[in-house]
């Protein structure tokens, strides 16, 4: 008896000592800046930090890599490039003594980690944007083999739009597309457009960069009714990487608005301006705007008013007393 | 005494008439432009890019201003040869990105035929400074044993709905087989996994680009979506081990 409360103890104590703290497979990971704009003369090197940190319960094995983009969506998103072999890729470095590119490195549960991130731009370097995405990635080079289903990996990256040139300013060159009200109470005659005076407008644009360097959308949303200025509203400043197209948006991210008065009666310029720091470009629209819906409201109104009174005016049948009295006599 | 005014019936005509014609005239020519004041303020013009007045949010009833004009970099540029810009100008604080998944490990263990087994896990952003992000989803191939030779192929949802990697649609029927995965919560589109029945396949490394599961034009502070994976075998399945490895890659907007 005493042998097996014995071996009952120690195996408690064995299996005590050998349990080490268990996590539930999660992942959790930040990055710090999420965009990286840098403007650099050929000859000139910089380095910037990003920091990184493990949010998740156990320690990560990551992998760090340049990948590279020539296009994104209108909403400013990339579409990466991984199979790219851009010699540019090159001007890239980390400056960790012990983090490498493409080489797994760990950080604990909890930790932050620094990546120094150079660039050295050689002075042959031709004058051009680049851009890339600063992508850290999950590492696993094997996978359980009693494990039935998908083994999940995650990668986070955070964008950087490099220009390199000698000139501060480099040439934009920037168009707003597509710029149209958007309304059911709006119609179209030639150029003009027609729409209620009391009923929300709003309206949609693109702006295409024809350059071949980023630029920002900076400028103003602006209604005006002959030069007196009634509305104005910021353009959210985003950045269009060149040859590309993207929406513009108020500073909320929403659709410019216009919420005409019932007094704002007439033909209204509506215009778009950008200005970027070597060039300006706008787009312009006009709506007239009607008291449609009052004049309508008005219409039925006195229709119903009119039809009211005709109905009342009229007078009721009277059936002459006399009439009666045949009648009954008749029968 | 009261004396009581009546309108003759048969003036009526004109009294309307006169009514509408009068709040017509009213109406278009009384009507005077609305000005606002601040218009007319320097800070109407600090909109532009280089202009080194100010900085904040202005408003007012009629005009809605953010901007975040500073110095001019052109000094800076030509001393140094270079200028650097962390984050977003327009969003104050430079927070993190930051992307969860609530698990990594999609077991499913022991498999019933013809009867689907479900799991599920959560995605996570916030996008911090960055205004907008993306999350992109691929498999590196479908489920197949570790000697390649035996896979469980991707949905191709019911007979009647089929899906692709890009397009989701019904799944219900358990005589149909395959692995996919459905999407519910925030920045997901609903206007393709219209409710819990709609699945799409993964997209597969080397064949489909990665697609979008979820997206968002605009700040994300707390941005969560459940993704559902479904995988469904005929009793034909031969017997094994089948894995692939998903990945999922968020990546905030420029």
């Amino acid at each position: 008896m005493k042998n097996i409360l014995l071996l009952f103890l120690l195996s408690i104590c064995f299996f005590s000592l050998a349990t080490k703290n268990v996590y539930a497979a999660d992942y959790g990971l930040s990055v710090t800046p999420p965009l990286l704009r840098v403007h650099i003369k050929p000859g000139k090197s910089i380095t910037q930090v990003f920091t990184i940190n493990n949010l998740s319960q156990g320690n990560q094995t990551l992998v760090a890599r340049i990948v590279p983009f020539t296009e994104a969506d209108d909403q400013g998103n990339p579409v990466l490039n991984p199979k790219s072999t851009a010699p540019w890729l090159g001007y890239f470095g980390l400056a960790n003594s012990i983090i490498k590119f493409n080489e797994p490195f760990t950080v604990a549960a909890g930790a932050t980690e620094q990546l120094i991130l150079s660039l050295a731009v050689p002075d042959n370097a031709p004058l051009e944007d680049v851009y890339a995405t600063l992508m850290i990635s999950t590492y696993a080079n094997s996978i359980d083999q009693g494990f039935q289903g998908a083994q999940l990996a995650a990668t986070i990256g955070s964008n950087m739009l490099i220009t390199i040139s000698s000139a501060a300013f480099p040439d934009t060159i920037l168009k707003i597309e597509n710029f149209t009200p958007q309304a059911n109470s709006l119609f179209k005659i030639g150029n003009l457009y027609f729409a209620d005076s009391i009923t929300p407008l709003t309206f949609t644009a693109d702006v295409h960069n024809d350059g071949n360097f980023a630029a920002e959308t900076k400028g103003v949303f602006r209604i005006t009714q002959g030069n007196t200025p009634v509305y104005l509203e910021g353009i959210l400043p985003v950045n269009v990487i060149g040859k590309s197209s993207r929406q513009l948006v108020n500073t909320d991210g929403q659709p410019f608005s216009f919420t005409p008065s019932l007094g704002q009666i007439g033909p209204h310029q509506i215009t778009l301006e950008i200005k970027t720091d070597n060039s300006n470009t706008s787009n312009s629209i006009t709506i007239v705007f009607l008291p449609l819906k009052l004049l309508i409201g008005l219409i039925v109104v006195v229709l119903i008013i009119i039809i009211s009174v005709k109905i009342t005016s009229v007078k009721p049948n009277h059936i002459p007393e006399s009439g009666i009295d045949n009648q009954k006599q008749h029968l | 005494m009261t004396k009581k005014i009546k309108l003759d019936p048969k003036n009526i005509k004109y009294y309307l008439i006169t009514f509408v014609f009068t709040v017509s005239v009213f109406t278009i020519f009384s009507s005077s432009t609305a000005l606002a004041d601040d218009l007319k303020s320097p800070a109407f013009e600090i909109q532009m890019s280089t202009i080194n007045i100010t900085g904040g949010d202005k408003s007012s009833a009629s005009y809605k201003l953010s901007d975040t004009v500073g110095q001019t970099f052109q000094g800076q540029f030509n001393s140094a040869g270079y200028v650097i810009l962390a984050g977003f100008q327009y969003i104050n604080t430079l927070t993190p990105f930051t992307f969860k998944i609530s698990n990594l490990a999609i077991n499913f263990g022991s498999l019933v035929p013809g009867t689907p087994s479900l799991l599920s896990n959560t995605l996570s952003v916030t996008t911090g400074s960055a205004f907008g992000y993306s999350v992109k989803t691929i498999e590196d191939h479908p489920l197949q044993i570790s000697n390649g030779s035996t896979t469980i192929a991707d949905t191709a949802c019911d007979l009647a709905t089929p899906c692709l990697p890009t397009d989701a649609n019904v799944w219900s029927d358990n005589t149909r087989y395959g692995f996919g995965y459905n999407m519910a919560g925030t920045d997901v589109d609903t206007t393709d996994f219209v409710n819990a029945n709609y699945f799409r396949p993964f997209p597969v490394q080397n064949i489909n680009n990665p697609v979008v599961v979820m997206s968002r034009s605009g700040i994300a502070t707390s941005s969560a979506a459940t993704v559902s994976y479904k995988l469904n075998i005929p009793g034909s399945q031969a017997a094994g081990t089948y894995q692939n490895s998903i990945q999922y890659i968020a990546i905030p907007s420029f």
